[in-house]
């Protein structure tokens, strides 16, 4: 009997628990009762990480497409053809004909290799990740104003605020040890408020909810704002000394009456003048959010308001304040921090700049390194239709659940030259693919995961993984040597890190003896550093808080008379992302084991519908088959459909139009049809 | 009995980890403690009641019910040594002494007794709570009892397996002593024994209102923690792994917190809201029990409490409900909030 102190691989929370085993397999889990996020609890899928580990589907050998089936065969086998079918890939259409996905499930070790290997071995920066789809709109949107695309401050500040604004996030559900701190918090007598149109939990505890129209964030922060400057609750010191271009956004929100934003939110005009008062009147104000702001086909400029509001009210660099988007998965802090992204090295270093590629190709014992930004991961299968990409090597990630308009995306999967897919499952997406590689989990394997505050965490190895699979750290270097690139050798996660802080400031002060028990907060430069547990404390990481003022947009897709419903889409407390993991689980599969949509009853009642009832849904993309869950957690006019299903993929019907700037996909409204099957 | 000083202590372990699996309180890398194996991390005997539930040594969060293979049947095994388990307080040993009861009566649950029959259970009392508290001994429930006076332990035997491993132990000393401690500890019943006896009550009169269910429902966030950490919390669930030629049967903790525990295959729940749920839980334990089992079924071990991200585990809650509906027309009068 052995227990390992390790990190949860579901939300950035990034909770510690101890993984039981026995004989060599998981028999349960214990929180962390020193954990500053765990502190001894633990959420329902925490609770439950340990139970898809030893499930009977995990892959646990190569496999190559042979007569249409997936037949395994040797490591030797299936990586040469992976590097030989790669190889083949770029001679015929060049080095960027290839795509390489990252994932946030995946180590930051793993993360900078399979950055490194695009960029030093397979000389592409066709490289991102899954933060495309859930906070690329906060990277831009941040770096723009604050100069550092992450959450500011600590999760502990929760403790320390007197407001907190959550816009946009479904706290108790998906970022659950977060979620509770703020329901403690209001108990306390911290002051809520909600601004989402669903009656989520903390709604239900809120001060005020303000059920704001689907896409119109950047109309009610305006008008929230408008009201802050008209009635003299803005904070004049924090703007002159702190920020730059304070006029702009004055004038740019200077229209926005309450009367005006009312009318654009659908809410009345005295709960946005409350909302203002009560956010501004505070000494320390919280703003929370995530992908109810950044799934917008303006996620950039609702990001932008949110920074101006912090900013404007002198609620960043202090305890108790800060804008605090919550990463949703357990690494894709750590996965943008790495450089899996097509246009930044890690630490946020950019390819366009000619002294860092030096550096970099310094380091990896290169000649060159290209200068050409590659594709973001939502931009890949529009790219691969249109005949400039013919082959993607996926890491732990599933598009075809989690990726916007299911259909093309299957398309696009189907008909590239070579699709190689390296997971734990035979995923939706491995199914399809040329070639699949077994990978360990999270609980077979060392490494460390970046938490949504910033905090570097040592994942530790608790049990052997099953049959064949391998570390994704150790596939990739041996791709790499197959490659016949030497500089991708290493006895152990330990050591890539170094490599890592070498070439990364923010990270420039950690090793894994530093990182017992509990992790360090970046920016860590040197040995010496203790971590940063709130950002911008003195100075904006760019110098000046830059006021970013943004025009209301709609979004783009609204109902009409064909498609009278407003589709918002999401995830359960219970599952996480694509299923793989949590649909694997017992107690978690039975909790929420199909499909629903979510519907309002005067809907439900006007087209006949009661819970439980089959309904088909349709937008112009595609229908799916669901489950009627007759909620006043939504407004009438609004569907709530949780992504996870393979059966009623709520991608099936999603719009994938993108943010012009962050490439994110409009994941929060389209517009559908309801139609109740007999 | 007999008094161990710590140097001799370290000695017995050792010498017991010849004969059975040792399993104790330790010290984790974080500062964490848990029951479990000896020489696997430094033992904390000090600290009081550890944070997960002692009972897991039997019943495991998730364990094999049998395994098909190839048409064969295999039930898991009898451990190769028996359990020698030290750490359990005297509530533990409550919790522990209910679950047997429960596990026996009717259709004996032999996957539990296959861990719990051979097993040697040692209480921990005496000052060795949280920060060098007292915790007065149990005088029973288990086969022996560890009590700290300070400087040494004290060893006391209760059952036949107890006798002889005591009677193995170099030194001995006057049967007075622990006597002494126990009267020396006698304390008045404690706050939270009255409000859980108040609450208990209260609920057994149908004198809690359904809207009081309904606030505390609004912060259960579901996460099943306090029953995963309750030692008289005995629900589980059933999955069945297949592959091509093996079914492997599990089971694992199970929750009332879960829609899906009471959830009908219609899909209608007759616990179909957070507030239903909370109610049963509480309700389970301070009206349901003492009618099947005369007795309630908390026995204020703290770990539901220490556990719940939102502040509802049994003795919050039992305070919040005491204070708003009973603080009078009671033997159990509470004058705290």
């Amino acid at each position: 009997m052995k227990r390992t102190l390790t990190v949860c691989p579901y939300c950035g929370c990034g909770c510690m628990f101890y993984l039981v085993s026995n004989q060599g397999r998981l028999i349960g889990v214990e929180p962390s009762t020193t954990h500053p996020v765990s502190r001894g609890g633990l959420c329902v899928k925490g609770w439950n990480a340990y139970a898809f580990v030893h499930h009977p589907d995990r892959l646990t050998a190569p496999l190559i497409r042979r007569d249409g089936s997936l037949q395994p065969v040797s490591w030797d086998e299936a990586l040469d053809l992976v590097v030989a079918r790669l190889r083949a890939v770029q001679e015929k259409h060049g080095n960027d004909a290839v795509m390489f996905a990252s994932s946030a499930k995946a180590t930051n070790e793993e993360n900078y290799l399979l950055m490194k290997l695009a960029r030093a071995v397979f000389g592409t920066n066709n490289i991102d990740h899954c933060a495309r789809l859930c906070h690329s709109s906060t990277v831009t949107g941040l770096a723009e104003t604050f100069g550092s695309g992450a959450m500011t401050n600590s999760i502990s500040c929760f403790d320390q605020t007197d407001v907190i604004l959550v816009i946009g996030s479904n706290t108790t559900e998906q970022h659950p040890l977060i979620g509770s701190r703020i329901l403690n918090a209001v108990r306390k007598g911290t002051h809520l408020i909600v601004a989402d149109n669903r009656r989520i939990r903390l709604a239900r505890q809120a001060e005020l909810h303000l059920r704001h129209k689907n896409g119109s964030d950047v109309a009610l922060l305006n008008g929230i704002m408008q009201i802050i400057i008209a009635e003299g609750l803005a904070d004049p010191e924090f703007i002159k000394a702190r920020t730059e271009n304070y006029e702009a956004l004055a004038e740019a929100v200077a229209d926005w009456t309450p009367e005006r934003t009312a009318a654009a939110t659908g809410l009345g005009v005295e709960e946005i003048i409350a909302a203002a008062r009560l956010f501004a009147g505070a000494e320390r104000g919280m703003i929370v959010y995530s992908m109810g702001i950044t799934q917008h086909s303006h996620g950039v400029d609702n990001v932008r308001c949110i920074a101006a509001l912090a900013m404007l009210t002198g609620n960043v660099g202090r305890p108790g304040t800060g804008v605090n988007p919550l990463r949703g998965q357990n690494n894709v802090q750590g996965g943008c921090d790495m450089g899996a992204l097509p246009d930044l090295f890690s630490g946020y270093q950019k390819v366009a700049d000619p002294l860092v590629r030096e550096k970099f190709a310094a380091a990896w014992g290169v000649t060159a390194l290209s200068d050409k930004p590659g594709l973001p991961l939502t931009r890949a299968m529009d790219a691969a239709s249109a005949g400039h990409l013919y082959g993607m090597f996926i890491m732990g990630e599933n598009p075809m659940l989690s990726d916007p308009d299911q259909g093309h995306a299957r398309r696009v999967l189907e008909n590239l030259e070579l699709l190689v897919v390296q997971d734990i499952f035979l995923t939706e997406t491995a199914a399809l693919a040329d070639i699949v590689l077994p990978a360990a989990c999270y609980a077979e394997k060392e490494g460390t995961f970046t938490n949504t505050e910033r905090r570097i965490q040592p994942l530790r190895k608790a049990v052997e993984p099953p049959g064949a699979a391998r570390a994704d750290w150790e596939i990739i270097c041996d791709i790499a040597a197959r490659a016949g690139y030497q500089g991708m050798r290493y006895s152990s996660p330990a050591v890539i890190m170094n490599e890592i802080a070498s070439l990364t400031p923010i990270y420039g002060g950690i090793t894994y003896d530093r990182l017992d028990p509990h992790g360090l907060q970046w920016p860590c430069p040197d040995r010496e550093h203790p971590g940063t547990p709130i950002l911008h404390l003195e100075r904006f990481t760019r110098g000046l808080g830059h006021f970013s003022p943004a025009l209301h947009q709609l979004p783009a897709e609204l109902p009409d008379d064909r498609y009278p419903f407003v589709l918002t889409t999401g995830r359960t407390y219970f599952h996480w992302h694509t299923g793989s993991m949590t649909r694997r689980s017992h107690l978690l599969d039975r909790e929420e084991p199909r499909s629903f949509i979510e519907l309002h009853p005067d809907d439900a009642a006007r087209l006949g519908v009661r819970n439980r009832d089959e309904l088909l849904i349709s937008s112009r993309r595609g229908q799916v088959l669901t489950t009627a869950r007759v909620t006043d957690m939504v407004i009438p006019g609004v569907l709530f459909m949780p992504f996870h299903f393979v059966e009623g993929a709520a991608n099936a019907l999603t719009n994938n139009v993108l943010d012009p700037e962050s490439s994110i996909p409009e994941f929060k409204v389209c517009a559908v049809h309801v139609e109740k099957l007999p | 009995m007999k008094i161990l000083t710590l140097d001799q202590l370290d000695q017995f372990f050792t010498r017991i980890s010849e004969t059975w699996e040792l399993r104790l309180p330790v010290l984790l890398p974080d500062g964490t403690r848990a029951i479990a194996p000896f020489t696997s991390a430094p033992p904390a005997l000090l600290g009081g009641a550890v944070p997960g539930k002692p009972t897991a040594a039997f019943f495991p969060q998730q364990a094999s019910v049998f395994t098909v293979y190839d048409g064969a049947l295999q039930e898991p095994q009898t451990p190769d040594r028996p359990l020698f388990i030290i750490g359990f307080t005297p509530r533990d040993l409550a919790c522990l002494r209910f679950i047997d009861r429960f596990f026996a009566d009717g259709w004996r649950d032999d996957i539990y007794f296959r861990q719990r029959q051979h097993a040697v259970v040692a209480g921990l009392s005496g000052l060795c709570g949280p920060n060098g508290a007292m915790i007065p001994p149990a005088g029973g429930d288990c086969d022996l009892e560890f009590f700290f006076d300070g400087s040494n332990w004290l060893v006391v035997p209760y059952s036949e397996a107890g006798q002889a491993i005591v009677a193995s132990l170099p030194d001995s000393s006057s049967p007075k002593t622990l006597e002494l401690f126990r009267q020396a500890s006698a304390q008045p019943e404690d706050e939270n024994e009255i409000l859980i006896k108040r609450a208990s009550e209260l609920l057994q009169a149908d004198r809690v209102p359904d809207s009081f269910w309904a606030e505390i429902g609004e912060r259960c966030i579901a996460c099943t923690g306090c029953n995963l950490a309750c030692p008289t919390c005995t629900c589980f669930g059933v999955q069945d792994w297949r592959s091509a030629r093996q079914t492997e049967r599990s089971r694992m903790w199970d929750s009332c917190q879960l829609d899906g525990f009471m959830r009908e295959a219609s899909g209608h729940n007759p616990l179909g809201s957070e507030a239903l749920r909370t109610r049963r839980r509480i309700h389970h334990k301070l009206a349901a029990d003492p009618e099947k089992w005369g007795e309630i079924s908390c026995f204020l071990c703290g770990r539901c409490d220490a556990v719940c991200p939102t502040g509802i585990g049994m003795v919050a809650v039992a305070r919040e409900l005491v204070t708003r509906f009973g603080l009078t027309e009671s033997k159990y009068l509470v004058t705290g909030g």
